[in-house]
């Protein structure tokens, strides 16, 4: 554990020296945050028009009738309400997007830089060294999500109707963004770290890596279109998944991570 | 304290290292020769643990190195690689710091605070990495290697690339490790640092063609000889000291150089005997072939 400790507290500080391994999870997060407030209250704004006099939202309304605490929302907060949670699951991209460019960078990175070989040169394990690579893209990446999510809700109790925020602080919402997010995002790393530990660029990791992103870019168009529901037990069972997923990744990510491959075969 | 025995790696069809053995004692400087590609560094790679031979066994104290030990082993190694491997970003003491950590070192921040003494780096602790010189990079990476004392250590190419001034400061450095009890096995293609301070030296191209003192290797490749220099050479003085039982007379621009089993026993006699038959001796000095002599009739021997 002190070893994992002692090569996270570097990834953290080599991480805070170079912020522009950052910058794309930044701006999926200001993107993720900026495009509901487009949404739901820019474009009706700059409209003149509520989106309440739509009967398209209505189905939004009357689910909010049903919710024990938002039933006091007006038609329009009710609204806002139900596109704010809709959009919640883009900030689950957040930490996928900032975990991938770190992670991806990783192992190829140490070998690229060369200080891959006198780090296993020291008694650390694979588990500890893949542990630590996966948890210094993680801890980065929920902290953002984290204050992506603070910003949002700050945005939405200034900007929407009164106590809209409120569909914000739901078991299931709270759940997506600090539940799926960080497993979402793991699942994406693990793949980043398992793909640069076998590939020579950092591009192919990030490439393959993204292919997280579609079924979250899945989830996102059926939660919008009425077909999908992010419920707690839904919730609840792709947790699951994404947990056992995750524990095969690790499996896989120290199997193919084979040393002496990467000491002998990269230049 | 360090011991291989027979050892082989293949990669794929390539045979690499092929039944390498030696044991290094403690307090010694073992420096491995060979040209590029001779697997030096594949032989200390093996030797610290990073990669397994296909064959042949490394013994580390007795204890033979294996998968399932090799983490816990390596406490007892320190590998100096080729490249420094620093982390540019993080300052000096940040780099040391990680690894005494990594090793498991009790109280790090003093044994970072101990190195960056011993090794000079004191004023330059809160510097990146990447603002030092070559030779200040190749001292952090010695320092880091060191850090948490092993048995040990590897050192690939210490002085490579360096200035005059930094490869003394490693050189000495490597001398206080053989003071310090420490096991040594240098990797370089610098025979004269080789002569200054191996003890012992293994000549190897992909498996290994001679190992000994630079001395021995002189002795068996080439044999003693003593140099005379005479204030009016003459071929007379030759055929005097064949006379007198040296074989292996030969004269010089200056003078004569006469082989023999032993020059300090046997330097006397001839200077006796040139003496005795009238010659005006300038000065007498044990000839003494360089090591890159020695190397390169050792390699001309083995061809690939």
């Amino acid at each position: 554990m002190t070893r994992v400790a002692a090569l996270l507290g570097k990834e953290l500080a080599d991480l805070r020296l170079n912020p522009a391994l950052f910058m794309p999870a930044a701006l999926t997060g200001f993107v993720s945050l900026l495009l509901p407030f487009f949404v739901a209250i820019i474009v009706p704004a700059l409209a003149g028009e509520r989106l309440s006099d739509s009967s398209d939202f209505q189905i939004a309304v009357e689910f909010y009738r049903d919710q024990p605490g938002l039933r006091d929302l007006t038609a329009e907060g009710a609204i806002q309400a139900w596109i704010f949670q809709q959009f919640l699951v883009l900030l689950v991209l957040t930490p996928v997007a900032a975990s991938m460019s770190i992670a991806a960078y990783s192992v190829i990175g140490e070998k690229q830089a060369r200080t891959l070989e006198p780090l296993l040169a020291t008694p650390l394990t694979t588990f500890e060294l893949l542990g630590a690579k996966v948890l210094g893209a993680l801890v980065p990446a929920v902290s953002l999500t984290a204050a992506c999510f603070a910003l949002y809700l700050a945005g939405v109790s200034v900007f929407a109707e009164p106590g809209v925020y409120r569909a914000l602080l739901t078991p299931s919402s709270l759940a997506v963004v600090f539940v799926l997010g960080p497993l979402a995002a793991l699942v994406a790393l693990q793949l980043a770290v398992c793909v640069s530990a076998r590939v020579n660029d950092v591009r192919s990791a990030q490439q393959i890596g993204a292919l997280v992103v579609l079924p979250i870019a899945g989830l996102l168009v059926m939660q919008l279109t009425g077909s999908f529901r992010l419920t707690v037990p839904v919730i609840a069972l792709l947790t699951a998944a994404l947990g056992i997923l995750n524990a095969i990744l690790m499996m896989v990510g120290i199997a193919l991570f084979d040393r002496e491959s990467i000491l002998t075969r990269w230049k | 304290m360090l011991t291989a025995s027979h050892l082989t790696r293949r990669f794929g069809e390539r045979v690499a290292v092929e039944d390498i053995s030696f044991t290094l004692e403690r307090g010694e400087i073992l420096a491995l020769l060979g040209p590029n590609g001779a697997g030096k560094t594949t032989t200390l790679r093996m030797l610290a643990g990073l990669i397994a031979p296909s064959s042949g066994e490394v013994h580390v104290s007795g204890e033979t190195l294996t998968r399932r030990n090799a983490p816990r082993l390596r406490r007892r190694i320190g590998l100096l690689t080729e490249a420094p491997g620093l982390w540019d970003r993080l300052t000096v003491r940040k780099n040391l710091d990680v690894y005494a950590r990594l090793y498991g070192i009790n109280h790090p921040g003093r044994a970072v605070d101990e190195a960056l003494d011993i090794f000079g780096l004191r004023d330059r602790a809160g510097d990146p990495a990447a603002q030092l010189s070559k030779g200040l990079k190749q001292r952090v990476a010695l320092a880091r290697t060191l850090l948490h004392r092993p048995d040990a250590v590897l050192l690939d190419e210490p002085t490579s690339g360096l200035d005059p001034e930094s490869a003394r400061t490693v050189r000495d450095l490597v001398l206080r490790l053989r003071d310090e009890q420490r096991s040594v096995v240098l990797s370089t293609h610098n025979l004269d640092e080789v002569d200054r301070i191996a003890d012992r030296v293994a000549v190897i191209r992909g498996r290994l063609i001679a190992l000994d003192t630079p001395s021995g290797l002189r002795a068996r490749l080439f044999g003693a000889r003593v140099q005379i220099a005479l204030a009016v050479p003459d071929e007379r003085f030759a055929l005097v000291l064949s006379a007198a039982g040296f074989a292996d007379v030969r004269t010089t621009a200056d003078g004569l150089s006469v082989g023999v089993e032993d020059s300090r026993s046997s330097a006397p006699v001839i200077v006796r005997r040139l003496v005795d038959a009238g010659a005006q001796i300038v000065s007498v000095a044990a000839e003494q072939p360089s090591l890159e002599d020695v190397y390169l009739r050792l390699l001309q021997e083995v061809r690939p």
